[in-house]
């Protein structure tokens, strides 16, 4: 007797109870198909999130002054910057951060403006996508060159085209805006927004060298933010810590904990952490409505071993050993199981991308998770159907003979 | 061939002791044709289930073919009634999902015989009870007389030492039970050995032997003198 022939005898016995038998699998079907959509999700939603934080730079760290006891003389300069760069040898870029409102406008149209000053390194942490034109170089950020970078939904809005390389735009506070040539269109981080909100909600998005930004906003040339870039993700943490220290030394405020450092990949690995718990916690609650779907397997089985009692009956007669009707049993439970597994596994992924659609995460179905759920359903089937498989293995022949 | 010697079968149920078969010896040899008569609740089935060793005696012996079986465990005995014993059912007992060819094809499944000699097997098997078509029928399909031919099929199908037929013409019609005995007389001839149950004289007259049973033992055991040989 073998495998084969188990399995096309349990394949004719749930095919004689089709509505029977897929009811049954129901229960695992739900089961499955919930678990795999919440896992694929969360894994989804961790890789969404890796990849942000990667786009932004899983090499970086941000150094803030702590604005809480910070004098004036702690902020960061732009020479400091430049000195972070040459001094520490893992930093392979750094820029100071300066984000300010104002204004921008083109002569017809006037927009409030988000306006972010960097040095030229700020295009390499960003890593945004350049479309047109060129960024601001290190002359023009030495020099304070009155250039600007924007991004696309800002030129669509105020100029209703996006390669606007060499038209000129006026930003500064409202009273008194200069006018800088653009040199550049980058890519727009918001454009899934843009749709959304209406026009003017939205501010225009101006990048410049933060010399720039200091002269035309009248700001000392100093930041509360810079971020730098370690050249390999081993060096990252050294990085921050050597900032710090020379940042220190300059300021000779040792002792005072004025910077703080912040290591992105930290961050993300405990955003990952609390997302995999979660992803665990509601994978664990939907895989009781598997064990749910394993006890409506045990139930039909046993059903089904008290009407076949005589079928028992007739096969022990003529020659099946208890292990021939316990396989039996076991192969029409695990099957049933089976295909309840790779039916949720379908329904499950199916539903993990329209759910993925709508929530806007791209769902991640790894060959661990598919593996995971066949063997689990099979591991249901089998652990649900000894107990049925058993009693009609035990059955004594001549009472399962006489059975009506 | 068969011997049994001093057997007893008690059921107890709760205080209640029934004794079913009460201290029998029997002795059949190879080709005999065994009849064995008696009331309801004589022990004649009792009888058949012990020598088909489905059930098991209380005291006693049970010698098939040189071996004693009664001392030998449940997958044991699973293999002999695979091998050494066919049944033939009053009710017939087919299985009714499988097709007419299945039903013989399965004692030889458990047998662990390859499926293409299988096929073959039950093809010959369903030939020597004369029935070569409907064989892809299922079991309600065809008819009474139809459905035992297939049985006995089944039960000749692993070349067994012994058959066992409980009141094989029971359910059938008199056209239907002379068919029968007919291919049992012929398998018979053929060197089969057989014990039938039966409680109607016809049909035992069929036999060479008539065993008659009261009350758990042996009263009367002759041959038959006025055989019907059809």
């Amino acid at each position: 007797m073998n495998l084969i022939e188990n399995v096309k005898m349990a394949l004719a016995s749930i095919w004689a109870n089709k509505m029977r038998s897929f009811l049954t699998m129901l229960g695992i079907i739900i089961g499955i198909s919930s678990v795999i959509a919440v896992v694929s999700l969360g894994q989804g939603g961790q890789n969404t999130i890796t990849g942000e934080f990667e786009k932004i730079g899983a090499n970086s760290v941000i150094i803030n002054v702590d604005s809480n006891n910070a004098e004036s003389s702690d902020y960061i300069t732009f020479e400091d910057v430049n000195q972070l760069k040459e001094k520490i040898e893992y930093i392979r870029y750094a820029t100071p951060v300066i984000q300010i409102s104002g204004w921008a406008s083109t002569g017809t149209k006037t927009k409030a403006a988000l306006v972010f000053g960097g040095s030229a390194d700020l295009y390499q942490i960003e890593n945004s996508d350049l479309l047109y034109g060129r960024y601001f170089n290190e002359i023009e950020y030495e020099e304070g060159k009155a250039v600007a970078v924007i991004d696309s939904s800002t030129a669509k809005r105020l100029f209703r085209m996006e390669d606007v390389t060499g038209m000129t735009l006026d930003v500064g506070p409202k009273t008194a805006q200069k006018s800088v040539t653009i040199v550049g269109v980058v890519k727009s981080e918001y454009d899934m927004f843009a749709d959304m909100a209406s026009d003017d909600y939205i501010p225009a998005v101006v990048y410049m060298p933060a010399t720039t930004v200091s002269y035309i906003f009248s700001l000392e040339e100093v930041t509360s933010r810079v971020i730098v870039m370690a050249d390999s993700k081993e060096n990252v943490e050294s990085a921050g810590n050597l900032a710090k220290i020379l940042l220190e030394n300059r300021h000779g405020n040792r002792g005072r904990d004025v910077y703080k450092a912040e290591n992105m990949m930290k961050q993300l690995d405990q955003i990952n952490t609390v997302l995999g718990i979660f992803t665990t916690f509601v994978a664990a609650v939907a895989a009781i409505s598997l064990v749910v779907g394993g006890v409506g397997v045990m139930n039909i089985m046993l059903v089904s071993v008290t009407e076949r009692t005589r079928e028992i009956g007739i096969r022990k007669a003529i020659g099946a050993r208890t292990g021939h009707i316990m396989i039996q049993f076991l192969t029409e439970s695990v099957i049933i199981s089976c295909i309840g597994g790779i039916l949720g596994l379908i329904f499950g992924v199916a539903g993990a991308y329209g759910l993925g659609r709508i929530a806007g995460i791209s769902p991640h179905v790894s060959p661990g998770t598919v593996i995971i759920a066949i063997l689990f359903s099979s591991a249901v089937g089998i652990f649900f159907g000894i107990y049925p498989a058993r009693k009609a293995a035990n059955l004594d022949p001549i009472e399962a003979l006489r059975y009506e | 061939m068969i011997r049994i010697e001093n057997v007893t079968k008690v059921y107890k149920t709760g205080t209640i002791r029934l004794t079913a078969l009460n201290d029998i010896s029997l002795h059949i040899g190879p080709g005999e044709f065994v009849a064995v008569m008696g009331p309801s609740g004589c022990g004649k089935s009792t009888l058949l289930n012990i020598l088909g060793c489905l059930d098991r005696m209380s005291s006693g012996h049970y010698i098939l073919n040189g071996q004693d079986v009664s001392t030998l465990g449940g997958n044991e005995l699973a293999r002999i009634r695979n091998k050494e014993i066919g049944f033939i059912f009053q009710s017939f007992n087919l299985l009714p999902r499988m097709t007419v060819l299945e039903n013989v094809e399965l004692p030889m499944v458990y047998a662990g015989v390859s499926a293409r000699e299988r096929r073959e097997r039950a093809l010959e098997a369903l030939s020597k009870v004369d029935l070569s078509e409907r064989i892809r029928h299922r079991p309600t399909e065809i008819s009474g007389g139809q459905k035992q031919r297939v049985a006995i099929a089944r039960a000749i199908v692993n070349n067994p030492s012994i058959i066992l037929a409980d009141e094989p013409t029971g359910n059938l019609d008199t056209k239907a039970t002379e068919e029968i005995m007919k291919i049992i007389q012929k398998l018979n001839n053929e060197g089969a050995t057989i014990l039938m149950v039966t409680h109607e004289p016809d049909v035992a007259r069929f036999s060479k032997r008539i065993i008659r049973m009261r009350d758990g033992c042996i009263i009367d055991d002759r041959p038959v003198q006025s055989r019907t040989i059809l």
